[in-house]
């Protein structure tokens, strides 16, 4: 690799940019592409020949929504037929039958753990310097252990509970906290904390109202995409629903499972279209909150 | 407000330790040590910050103890128990088997090449791709952006599918080879081939990599470059000596975080089922009668060198970690 001296340009120079860039829209297309064919083809009634034909039928998104007739199919809808039709009358009950609310639920319930366990330590990381910090900090923000190791762990430890609401709610919580200490403590970065903790002190306030009502509403936008993200990921954790499931409704990663393993491909379309435009949603929702993607930075 | 200002010292010269015992509130009992005591009742400045730092931190490793490290103890435990319901007994029997057992060595072998192989390539792939986002003008970057990073919320087995898609026996790719080389579309079909599971874990781990690439490719020094390419730099020897020594604490914090990921991945191998990987193993002996301890000891050696190799990772090299 030579400077051009006689006026050759560089090897480089001519193939760097087109190399970079083609690279670069070989991974977009093979990170979108199946993304965007998957989600056209769950409207197709069939896929037998080069290209899905039969343009639009809503029957595979029937299907796994639980709608028109397959309100039964337990382990493959998310049976909002049910969830529907029972809202007069049981509607708790209801929702507890249909995967899509359960894993709404579950994940809401680690998003609440996340909340109480993640804003807290991230300031202290953030604001005090003590022993051990460096320590905290590097638990705090990196996974403890993965969600086939602890689901092992779970199952031997809580053998009752693991399989339980609880269970569940505490290994989401454990698993995704990383992701809310970040995102917390990416808001804080820009805040001068001393300064603010002592402003709002000398103006009378005890230090519990000032961590409550100063230090937690200025960093709520950390707080809000933290929560976003930890929802996201604890409705889509698969590998420690996995393991550790036993009853119930299953968790939506589950449902999914079930699906891609045997439903008909189209209807997995449809199954994994809905968990998109969930994903989408969330992604819109962060977007709003001032954060772009799923950049904690 | 005279005992709140008292000064604390950390000498434990006999005035020191005379001093605080005077501090010590009557109501907490003699034999509790100097620091509980300290962060319960604190009559310094410093011993409140103390207790504030204990209050905050206390929800997080409250937590650690009780869904992380308990049950990783148990797990241990169990691996080590004779018996397989209860803990009792030390026996090194399940270590010993994963260690003698051929087809766990084969498997731990598998584990690691794939995960270092996929986790290169992902790394290339997405230090492409943050060069092109941070030096190229693109248009709708935004938009590109959102789009990059959303495959990092799909879960293992949504990956799998996406690869079933592209490479599947009607996968979009398959048609095109299949229609180009005059083959059936199920002989080109490799979705389910190590080929496919190569190309599956790349996509759960060029969106991470590419997260955290693109945060040290923002704070790159653009006036170096400039100065280097005007001083008759080719590109290549720009990238190589200027921009890559910039770079590369996150790429080897990048190469950390996404092997490791490489390492946890169950949900793609459990759709795919092209090869037999650790977590694979796992997952096998829990559902085929049971085998918690080996179950275990398998865990438990993915534990003990996950966390080996991250600290090492992390204390002996320029890492950077900041996801």
């Amino acid at each position: 690799m030579s400077a051009p001296t006689d006026g050759r340009r560089a090897v480089s120079a001519v193939v760097g940019r087109p190399v970079v860039f083609a690279v670069f829209v070989g991974t977009l297309l093979f990170l979108v592409a199946p993304v965007v064919v998957t989600f056209v083809s769950s409207f197709a009634r069939e896929w037998t020949g080069a290209v899905p034909t039969g343009f639009v039928t809503f029957a595979h998104w029937e299907q796994v929504l639980g709608f028109g007739g397959y309100e039964d199919a337990a382990n493959y809808s998310l049976r909002l037929g049910n969830v529907v039709e029972a809202l007069g009358t049981d509607p708790l009950g209801a929702l507890d039958e249909s995967p899509l609310f359960r894993s709404v639920g579950l994940a809401l319930g680690g998003v609440l753990v996340n909340l109480v366990v993640g804003v807290p330590i991230a300031y202290a990381v953030s604001r005090y310097d003590f022993r051990g910090r460096d320590l905290l900090n590097a638990v705090a923000v990196l996974p403890l252990a993965p969600g086939i190791v602890l689901g092992v762990a779970f199952l031997r430890a809580y053998p009752q509970l693991s399989a339980t609401d609880v269970g569940l709610v505490v290994g989401y919580s454990l698993l995704k906290a990383p992701f809310m200490v970040l995102a917390v403590q990416s808001s804080f970065e820009g805040m001068d904390l001393r300064q603010l903790e002592e402003s709002a002190r000398s103006l009378g306030a005890s230090w519990p109202r000032t961590f409550l009502f100063v230090v937690v509403p200025n960093a709520r936008r950390g707080i809000v995409s933290g929560a976003v993200i930890c929802w996201a990921l604890a409705a889509a954790e698969f590998n420690f629903s996995y393991v550790v499931y036993s009853r119930g409704a299953r968790p939506l990663a589950l449902f999914l499972q079930a699906n891609i393993s045997n439903s008909s491909f189209l209807t997995t379309s449809a199954a994994v279209s809905v968990f998109f435009v969930l994903i989408a949603g969330v992604t819109l929702a962060l977007q709003v909150a001032g954060n772009r993607g799923f950049a904690t930075r | 407000m005279g005992a709140d200002d008292a000064p604390t010292t950390s000498k434990t010269t006999a005035t020191g330790r005379e001093r605080s015992r005077r501090l010590r509130p009557e109501a907490l009992p003699d034999w509790l040590p100097e620091w509980v005591a300290s962060v319960a009742a604190p009559r310094t400045e410093r011993d409140r910050e103390r207790r504030r730092i204990a209050v905050l931190c206390a929800p997080f490793v409250l937590l650690a103890a009780v869904a992380g490290v308990y049950p990783l103890v148990e797990m241990v435990r169990i691996s080590l128990s004779e018996a397989r319901f209860v803990t009792t007994g030390v026996t090194l029997d399940a270590y010993r088997e994963l260690a003698t057992d051929p087809y766990l060595r084969r498997s731990a072998w598998n584990t690691l090449w794939f995960a270092v192989a996929t986790t290169a390539a992902s790394l290339v792939a997405a230090t492409a791709t943050a060069h092109a986002l941070e030096k190229y003008d693109l248009p709708f970057e935004g938009a590109l952006v959102t789009l990059l990073s959303f495959p990092v919320s799909l879960p293992g087995i949504v990956a799998a599918f996406m690869i079933i898609v592209l490479l599947g026996n009607t996968g979009l790719l398959t048609q095109a080879v299949a229609w180009f080389g005059g083959r059936s579309a199920i002989d080109a079909a490799v979705a389910t081939s190590v080929g496919g599971l190569f190309v599956a874990y790349c996509y759960s781990m060029i969106p991470r990599a590419l997260l955290l690439l693109r945060g040290s490719y923002s704070e790159v020094n653009g006036h170096a470059e400039e100065a280097a390419r005007s001083l008759g730099a080719s590109p290549a020897r720009t990238f190589y000596h200027v921009t890559l020594p910039q770079i590369t604490p996150g790429l080897i914090g990048a190469f950390i975080l996404t092997f490791r990921t490489a390492l946890a991945i169950f949900g793609t191998v459990l759709v795919l089922q092209a090869m037999r990987v650790w977590t694979f193993e796992i997952d096998y002996l829990l559902s085929n009668g049971y085998q918690i301890q080996l179950a275990s000891a398998m865990a438990a050696v993915w534990f003990a060198f996950v966390l080996a190799f991250t600290a090492v990772g992390l204390r002996y090299t320029s890492a950077e970690v900041g996801l």
